[in-house]
């Protein structure tokens, strides 16, 4: 071997070893798989969930902290309809109800107690929009529907501290309403009845 | 030097292939480390899978029977008021605790899958696949669906009281429950969940034998199943 060749292959045996990079490796592998477990994690919590369901409906209000005490007296809401509040010890039946004329405030705040969205419409709305929505609350149990004189949008959504004001009935936002809040997860007292009290409008 | 020249000739071709082992090795350890990646991520799948769908039969079978279970639970409710009959009075206490209860159990399912608790696209949905079910009902109303009480039929039992409270109790109830039997062995066939196939068992057991008992009473009433 000559002198240059040995140098040579010993430059590259110390280039060699110097390059393997051991600490880097581990180093880096824990920080992979630190990395895929986080990634994997993430992706579990991402799963679509009811809880979120209703976060991406577009001009979605949303109220906290709302009395739940129980009056026969009339009260005042600061919405119309109201987004929930003290109420009435009857609830309005909301077993997928179709109401023609319009509800007692303090009933129809009871129903959304119990998880039912109230679907208002001003009166005068198309029929076939009345129809519509007529459809869609006959096919859902836990949600009522009726007029709502002197309402400032076409059809009004309510649930316990969330509404939603949409001017047409195809909206797809009134089944997301649905999907997210019929016994969503804003429901103050979940597994009450949507029967068994007031039936009358 | 003839001997010198191979072996140099070596030393240099084992020289040149040092970075290769190196670049192995390299490569080796990123490939374990996407194997582990893509497990981690294969088995996330399938704990995901391995959970109900929110348009699955599950899901399905949890919303309709709720909404069936709580017709059930007020009727159930509306006899106690109608009538003293012990007998009549106990089968309606049976079946409202039992009914109200499994209905907290179904939703607590839906809670736990991420699930919508309705389906603005319709009762039964589920169901459209399932032999004896042509899936007339799917897309339907509440009230629509095989074995409800019409709104009528409520309010008449609500007017009804003792012996005649009790009659129309039992037939509305054994039709009521027959089409229940229908669903939960719709589930049974459907559904995969573990859980789910064991209170759609429960439910086909349970509410058979209350099928018997309320024709029994029925007749001992001497009323048929109308």
């Amino acid at each position: 071997m000559s002198k240059s060749a040995r140098n040579r292959a010993q430059q590259r045996n110390a280039l060699t070893q110097r390059q393997v990079p051991w600490g880097g490796i581990i180093f880096f592998g824990v920080i992979g798989l630190v990395a895929a477990v986080a990634i994997g994690f993430a992706f579990l919590q991402s799963r679509p969930s009811s809880a979120d369901g209703g976060g991406s409906i577009a001009g979605l209000v949303q109220k906290d902290d709302l009395s739940r005490e129980h009056t026969t007296d009339a009260v005042t809401y600061d919405t119309a309809p109201p987004m929930g509040g003290s109420h009435d010890p009857m609830w309005q039946n909301c077993d997928a109800r179709v109401y023609d004329r319009p509800l007692r405030n303090e009933n129809a705040v009871h129903s959304m107690e119990h998880g039912a969205v109230w679907i208002t419409y001003r009166p005068g709305l198309d029929a076939a929009q009345v129809a519509a929505l007529g459809a869609k609350v006959k096919a859902t149990d836990y949600s009522l529907m009726s007029p709502y004189p002197g309402l400032d949008a076409p059809i009004v959504l309510s649930a316990w501290g969330k509404q939603v004001k949409v001017q047409d009935a195809g909206d797809p936002r009134v089944d997301a309403f649905l999907r997210a809040y019929v016994k969503g997860p804003q429901t103050p007292e979940p597994g009450a009845a949507c029967t068994g009290a007031k039936d009358a409008a | 030097m003839t001997q010198d020249a191979p072996a140099a000739d070596l030393t240099e071709d084992a020289a040149d292939r040092r970075p290769a082992p190196r670049g192995r090795r390299v490569t080796a350890v990123l490939a374990v480390l996407v194997l582990v990646a893509a497990a981690a991520f294969a088995g996330l799948a399938a704990l995901r899978s391995g959970e109900p769908g929110p348009d699955g039969p599950e899901a399905g079978f949890a919303r309709d029977m709720s909404t069936h279970h709580s017709q059930a639970v007020r009727m159930a409710f509306t006899v106690r008021d109608r009538t003293r009959d012990e007998a009549v009075r106990t089968l309606a206490f049976d079946i409202a605790t039992t009914q109200q209860s499994q209905i907290g159990m179904m939703t607590a399912w839906l809670d736990r899958w991420g699930a919508p608790k309705t389906d603005p696209a319709g009762t039964m949905r589920w169901m459209a696949g399932h032999p004896g079910h042509p899936g007339g009902a799917a897309g339907g109303g509440a009230f629509t669906m095989p074995g409800m009480a019409t709104r009528e039929q409520l309010a008449e039992l609500e007017r009804l009281s003792g012996r005649a409270a009790e009659v129309r109790f039992l037939q509305l109830m054994i039709v009521h429950h027959r089409a229940g039997v229908q669903m939960a062995q719709a589930a049974l066939t459907l559904a995969g969940d573990e859980q789910v196939r064991r209170l759609a068992r429960t439910m086909v057991d349970g509410q058979r034998s209350e099928i018997d008992l309320m024709e029994r009473m029925l007749r001992e009433r001497g009323a048929t199943t109308g």
